[in-house]
C-alpha cells in the first residue's frame, strides 16, 4: 500500500519531467518552422534587419511574398505536375514494395537473398555517384528523358530499396504467418491472401512509407532537375528557380514559396496520422 | 507461400519491383564503376581506359581521407544521439499523453524545409540567435558565431543533422509502437515489469526491427551527408567542415576530375557498405518475430 | 453573450481583411509606409517602333534552347525571346540553371543526355574546358568587331559570345560619405593606400565607427580579391595568364612578388577597418547591403552584380553610389589606384554537336539581333540591366553601380583583366583566404598555400 502511494508519486514527477522535457524540446523543433512562417510575411529587408520582430512591428503583415511565389512559380501548373509524378510514384512504389518485400520475407532462396542484400547495399549509393551514369543511359542512349512517366518510373526504382527494407521489416515483426496458412486452408490463392489478409495489416507502415515516399517526391529537387527541362512539366521545387539569383536569394518568396509547397504534404500527414492509428494491429492475432 | 507455383510468385509479387530497381539504381552504378577505370571526364567523346590510374590519384588525395575522418567523427555524434532522441520522444508519443497529435505533427516539421532555406534558417540562429544570447548573458560559447569555429561548426552541423534526422526517424519509431501488440505491454505490466525492466526485456526486442531500421538509415544518412552541409557551412570556415559527399562532388565537378571524383565515391559507398552490412547483422540477430 | 458577439465580429473582419489583402496583393501595415504601396517595378518601355534589322525568314519555326546561368536576369531574357520570336519567328526557349547546380554540372548532364542547349551562358573557365570539344566556332561572326577587346579566343578561335561587363571594387556610399565628412567627396581625389587610410580615419573620427563590409564567402575572398594578384601584374588578361604560368613553373617566387604583398597590404587595411572586426567570418552577406544604404558602414568590397542586394536594402536608382579601385600601394601613376577592374563575365556558347544547321543558324542570328537590332540592344541594357560589351550599342545602364563601371569604361579609368584559373581556385584558395581573415593565418602560410595549389595544376 505505501510502497505504491509512493511509487505513484514518483511515477507522477517522472511524468512531469518527461512531459517539461518534451514541450521544450518540441520547441526547438517547431523554431525554424515558425521562423519561415513569421517571415514569409515580411519583405526581405526586416527580414535581414530583424527577423525576430513579430508581424506588425515594421513594415507590417504583407502577402506580396505569397502572390509573387504564387505567380512566378506558375502555382496551378507546377502543382498539378507535382501532385501526378508523387501520387503515381507512391502508389507504384508502395504496390511494388509491398509485394516485393512480402515476397522475400516468405521466400528464403537465393534470389530473395541477393537482390535483399543488394537492395540494402545500395541505399547507400552517394545519389552523385550515379547521377552523370543515370542521365548518359536514360538521356543519351534510350532518349527517354523530359516525360513525366520517366521521372514516375525513376523515383519508384531509386525509393524501392528503403520502402522494401521498411516493409520487409514490418513483415517480418508483426505478419503472424499462421494467418496466411489459415487463408490458405479456406482456399484463398496466393495474391488473394495478400491482397485480402496480408495488406490491410499492414496499414501502419503503409501509412508510414507513404508519407515518407511522397514527401521525398514532392520535394525532390535533384532529380526531376536531370530528367525534367520542359517548362510545362516542371514540379514545385523547380519552379521556385527564379527566387535564387547568383549573388543574392530572395528569402521572403523563397520562405512563401516552401510554404506553398508544404502545406499539402502537412495535410497529408495530418490525414495519415489517423490512418496510423486506426491500422494498429493489435488484436488481429486472438 | 511455398510449393509448386514459386515462378509464378516471382513474377507475380518480384518481378516489377526488382524490374524499377535495378533499372534505375543497379545499372547506371554497374556503367559508374566502369567509368572510374577510364579517363572520361564527363564531357570528352572518348574514354580510353586508364585501369586503377584515379584510384591511385584517390590515394593521393589528403584532403579526402581527411574529409572522411571527420565524416567518421560526425557519424559516430549522429547516430548516437539521433536515435537515443528519436526513441525516446516516439515513446512518449505513443502513450496517449495529450495532444500526442499535435505533437507528432510538430515533430514532423523538420521534414518539410529543405535546400537553401534550411541553410539560411539555421545560419541565422548561430550567428544571429546565439550571438543575440552571448551579448545578453556573457557566455563565451555564444560570443561569436558558431559557424567561424572550426570546432563550434562542426557542433552546428551534429546539431542540425540531430534535428532533421531524429524528425524522420521519429516517424518510423511512432510506426514501431503504434505496431506492438497492445496485449504485450499490458501483460508486462500486471507481471509488475516497471521502466527499466520494461524497457530492457520486452520493449528493446520487440522494437528490435525498428531499430535496426532508423540505425541503418542514420548511419547511411550521415555518411553520405551532403545538403545539411552545403548549405549550413559550405565547408567553412576555411574547409575545416568539408564532409566526404561534399569532397566527392567537388572533386568531381569544381575540380573537374570525374573520374577521382567517381572513385572516390565509389571508396566511399565501400566503406559504408561495410559498416552498415555490419549493423544489420549484429541488430538482426536480436529481432525477435510476432 | 455581447462579448462573444463582438469577438466574433472582429475575428470576420480580420479574416476578411487577410483574405481580401491576399487576394488582391495589397499589403496593410500598422506603420505607414507611403512610399511602398505595392512596389510594381516599372520596368523600362522599350521602344519597338524602329527595327531595321534583316530577319532571315527560313528560319521561322525553328525551335532554340538558351541555359540561363545568370539567374537574376531569368525573366529578363524570357521576355527577350519572346521579343525575338515575335520578329522572326524562332521560339527561344530560356532554360535555367537551378540552385544547387553549378552551371558547368548542368551542362555536362545535358550534353550526357543527348539534350544538349543551342546556347548557354557561361563562365569563361567553362567555356575554355568545353569548347574544343563541343563548341560552334564563331570567328566568323560579324559582331567580333564590336566586341573588340572582350574576346575570348581559344587556339586562335572565338567560341564564345561575351554577354555582359562586369567590375568590382570598394563600392562607396557618397552620401554617407559626405554627411560624415560634412563637405563634397571626390572620388578621383583617393589616389594611394595612404589617401585612402586616411580617408578612413576621418571616417571613424566622425562617427562611423568601422566604416568597410568584406564578404566572408569563399568566391568573395577568393575570387574576387586574390584574383587582383594575377590581374593588377599589368592589367591585361594576357598578362595575367603570364604571371599565372611563371607562379605555375615556379620561375615566380610570391614571397618576393611585389603585387603579393601590396595586394595583402591593402587586405590588411580592410581587415583592420573591417565592421565585423570581432568575427570576420561570422558577417552576414545580405546584412553588409543593409549596413551600406543605411550609413552604419561607408564602403563595402563588391561588384556592380550587387545592386540587387542594395534595392532590396531599400536604395534608390537616384542615389549615388560608386567604385575605389583596390589601391594596392603609394604610387599615384601606378594604374591599380585609379583604374576599376572591369572585364567581361558570362559568355555564351554555341552547340556545335547535336545542334541542327538551322537550330545553328537561328542562334548565331539571336546573337546578332542582341548586338545590331535597335530592339534587341535596348532590352540587352534596360531589360536585362546589362552593361553591354559591345561599341555599337548607345544604351546606358540605369541603376548607379553599373553606371559608374559604364563610365570607368568609357573614360578609360577600368583595365580590362580576368585571370583564367583552374575552377576550384576560388573554393581552395577561398578557404585559405578566410583563414588569413579570421586571423588563423598568417602570409607566409597563405603564401605557401597559393604556391602549394598551382604546384599541383601541372
Amino acid at each position: 500500500m505505501n510502497n505504491s502511494s509512493i511509487g505513484g508519486t514518483r511515477r507522477k514527477v517522472t511524468n512531469g519531467l518527461a512531459m517539461a522535457g518534451l514541450i521544450i524540446i518540441f520547441i526547438a523543433y517547431m523554431f525554424p518552422f515558425i521562423m519561415v512562417v513569421i517571415n514569409s510575411l515580411k519583405e526581405k529587408r526586416d527580414i535581414i534587419k530583424s527577423p525576430f520582430s513579430w508581424l506588425f512591428t515594421i513594415k507590417g503583415l504583407s502577402f506580396d511574398n505569397f502572390v509573387k511565389a504564387f505567380t512566378q512559380m506558375d502555382f496551378l501548373n507546377a502543382f498539378k505536375n507535382s501532385l501526378i509524378v508523387t501520387v503515381s510514384s507512391t502508389v507504384l512504389v508502395t504496390l511494388l514494395a509491398a509485394m516485393l518485400a512480402y515476397y522475400i520475407v516468405r521466400h528464403n532462396n537465393k534470389i530473395s537473398k541477393i537482390t535483399f542484400a543488394l537492395m540494402v547495399a545500395s541505399m547507400i549509393i552517394p545519389f552523385q555517384a550515379i547521377m552523370i551514369p543515370l542521365v548518359s543511359i536514360y538521356g543519351g542512349t534510350l532518349n527517354v528523358l523530359n516525360h513525366r512517366i520517366t521521372l514516375i518510373f525513376m523515383h519508384t526504382g531509386f525509393s524501392m530499396a528503403m520502402s522494401v527494407f521498411m516493409f520487409h521489416g514490418f513483415i517480418k515483426g508483426n505478419i503472424p504467418i499462421a494467418l496466411e496458412e489459415a487463408a490458405y486452408i479456406d482456399g484463398c490463392t496466393h495474391r488473394q491472401t495478400f491482397f485480402k489478409i496480408v495488406f490491410p495489416l499492414l496499414k501502419p507502415i503503409i501509412a508510414t512509407m507513404v508519407i515518407l515516399n511522397s514527401l521525398a517526391f514532392w520535394n525532390d529537387y535533384l532529380l526531376p532537375s536531370l530528367v525534367l527541362t520542359d517548362k510545362e512539366l516542371l514540379t514545385l521545387p523547380l519552379s521556385t528557380y527564379s527566387f535564387y539569383g547568383t549573388y543574392s536569394a530572395d528569402y521572403g518568396t523563397i520562405m512563401a514559396g516552401l510554404l506553398l509547397c508544404v502545406i499539402p504534404i502537412l495535410i497529408l500527414y495530418v490525414v495519415l496520422q489517423k490512418q496510423i492509428i486506426g491500422g494498429v494491429v493489435s488484436g488481429a492475432v486472438k | 507461400m511455398k510449393g509448386k507455383s514459386g515462378g509464378k510468385d516471382f513474377c507475380g509479387f518480384a518481378l516489377p519491383g526488382m524490374f524499377c530497381f535495378f533499372a534505375v539504381v543497379i545499372l547506371p552504378f554497374v556503367y559508374g564503376v566502369y567509368l572510374t577505370l577510364t579517363d572520361w571526364n564527363g564531357v570528352s567523346s572518348v574514354k580510353n581506359f586508364v585501369g586503377g590510374a584515379n584510384f591511385l590519384s584517390v590515394l593521393k588525395d589528403s584532403q579526402f581521407w581527411t574529409s572522411l575522418l571527420l565524416t567518421f567523427k560526425y557519424v559516430i555524434f549522429v547516430v548516437i544521439i539521433v536515435n537515443i532522441m528519436a526513441f525516446a520522444i516516439a515513446y512518449l508519443l505513443t502513450r496517449g499523453i495529450k495532444g500526442q497529435n499535435f505533437f507528432r505533427a510538430g515533430f514532423f516539421t523538420p521534414n518539410l524545409i529543405g535546400g537553401l532555406v534550411l541553410g539560411y534558417i539555421w545560419q541565422f540562429v548561430f550567428s544571429r540567435v546565439f550571438v543575440g544570447i552571448g551579448e545578453a548573458t556573457g557566455w563565451s560559447l555564444f560570443e561569436a558565431s558558431w559557424l567561424s569555429d572550426p570546432n563550434l561548426a562542426f557542433a552546428a552541423l551534429v546539431l542540425v543533422s540531430v534535428w532533421q534526422l531524429s524528425g524522420y526517424m521519429i516517424l518510423i519509431y511512432v510506426a514501431g509502437f503504434m505496431g506492438l501488440s497492445q496485449d504485450v505491454m499490458e501483460a508486462a505490466s500486471i507481471d509488475g515489469a516497471t521502466g527499466w525492466v520494461k524497457l530492457r526485456s520486452i520493449i528493446l526486442p520487440l522494437m528490435m526491427s525498428s531499430i535496426t531500421i532508423c540505425l541503418f538509415l542514420t548511419l547511411s544518412r550521415a555518411f553520405m551527408v551532403y545538403d545539411v552541409n552545403l548549405s549550413l557551412t559550405a565547408g567553412a570556415p576555411y574547409g575545416t567542415t568539408e564532409m566526404a559527399a561534399m569532397h566527392v562532388y567537388e572533386k568531381a565537378f569544381t575540380s573537374r576530375q570525374f573520374g577521382v571524383g567517381q572513385a572516390e565515391a565509389l571508396i566511399l559507398f565501400v566503406i559504408v557498405a561495410i559498416i552498415s552490412g555490419i549493423q544489420v547483422y549484429l541488430t538482426k540477430r536480436q529481432e525477435v518475430e510476432a | 453573450m455581447k462579448k462573444t458577439r463582438l469577438t466574433r465580429l472582429i475575428a470576420v473582419g480580420v479574416l476578411s481583411a487577410l483574405i481580401a489583402s491576399a487576394v488582391t496583393g495589397c499589403r496593410f501595415g500598422f506603420a505607414s509606409d507611403p512610399d511602398d504601396p505595392n512596389e510594381v517595378e516599372v520596368a523600362e518601355p522599350i521602344d519597338t517602333s524602329v527595327d531595321t534589322f534583316q530577319y532571315d525568314p527560313s528560319l521561322s519555326g525553328t525551335t532554340i534552347t538558351l541555359l540561363n546561368s545568370k539567374a537574376e536576369i531569368q525573366n529578363a531574357l524570357v521576355e527577350m525571346g519572346a521579343e525575338y520570336e515575335k520578329k522572326s519567328g524562332v521560339h527561344v526557349e530560356v532554360m535555367p540553371v537551378t540552385d544547387g547546380d553549378s552551371p558547368y554540372t548542368k551542362v555536362v548532364s545535358l550534353y550526357n543526355s543527348g539534350n544538349p542547349p543551342t546556347m548557354s551562358i557561361l563562365d569563361t573557365t567553362d567555356v575554355i574546358a568545353l569548347a574544343e570539344e563541343k563548341a560552334a566556332d564563331l570567328s566568323d561572326e560579324p559582331w567580333l568587331a564590336e566586341a573588340e577587346g572582350y574576346l575570348t579566343e581559344i587556339n586562335g578561335k572565338v567560341y564564345s559570345f561575351p554577354l555582359c561587363i562586369e567590375g568590382r571594387g570598394l563600392i562607396y556610399n557618397q552620401t554617407v560619405i559626405e554627411t560624415a565628412l560634412g563637405e563634397p567627396f571626390d572620388p578621383s581625389s583617393i589616389r594611394t593606400l595612404d589617401d585612402f587610410v586616411a580617408l578612413l580615419d576621418r571616417l571613424v573620427a566622425a562617427g562611423i565607427e568601422k566604416p568597410v563590409s568584406m564578404a566572408k564567402e569563399d568566391w568573395s575572398l577568393g575570387a574576387h580579391h586574390l584574383q587582383y594578384v594575377y590581374e593588377t601584374y599589368d592589367g591585361t588578361s594576357d598578362g595575367a595568364a603570364e604571371i599565372i604560368n611563371e607562379i605555375k613553373d615556379g620561375s615566380l617566387d610570391l614571397t618576393t612578388y611585389d603585387r603579393m604583398s601590396q595586394f595583402l597590404d591593402m587586405f590588411d587595411v580592410l581587415m583592420a577597418y573591417n565592421v565585423a572586426r570581432a568575427d570576420p567570418l561570422g558577417a552576414d552577406y545580405d546584412e553588409m547591403a543593409i549596413d551600406l544604404v543605411d550609413g552604419k558602414t561607408a564602403i563595402w568590397f563588391n561588384g556592380n552584380w550587387a545592386w540587387p542586394n542594395l534595392a532590396d536594402a531599400d536604395a534608390e536608382e537616384t542615389d549615388q553610389y560608386g567604385f575605389l579601385p583596390y589601391f594596392m600601394n603609394n604610387d599615384p601613376d601606378d594604374f591599380v589606384n585609379f583604374q576599376i577592374q572591369a572585364s567581361p563575365s558570362k559568355q555564351v556558347m554555341l552547340d556545335g554537336v547535336v545542334a541542327t544547321d538551322k537550330q545553328l543558324a537561328a542562334a548565331k542570328e539571336f546573337l546578332n539581333w542582341i548586338v545590331y537590332s535597335e530592339i534587341g540592344q535596348q532590352m540587352l541594357v534596360k531589360t536585362c540591366n546589362i552593361i553591354p560589351p559591345f561599341q555599337n550599342n548607345p544604351y546606358e545602364p540605369a541603376d548607379p553601380l553599373s553606371r559608374d563601371i559604364y563610365n570607368h569604361v568609357h573614360d578609360g579609368t577600368a583595365f580590362n583583366a580576368s585571370a583564367i584559373v583552374p575552377n576550384d581556385h576560388w573554393a581552395i584558395l577561398g578557404a585559405a583566404m578566410q583563414k588569413y581573415l579570421a586571423g588563423r593565418s598568417d602570409r607566409t602560410e597563405l603564401i605557401a598555400s597559393i604556391e602549394d595549389y598551382w604546384a599541383q595544376q601541372q
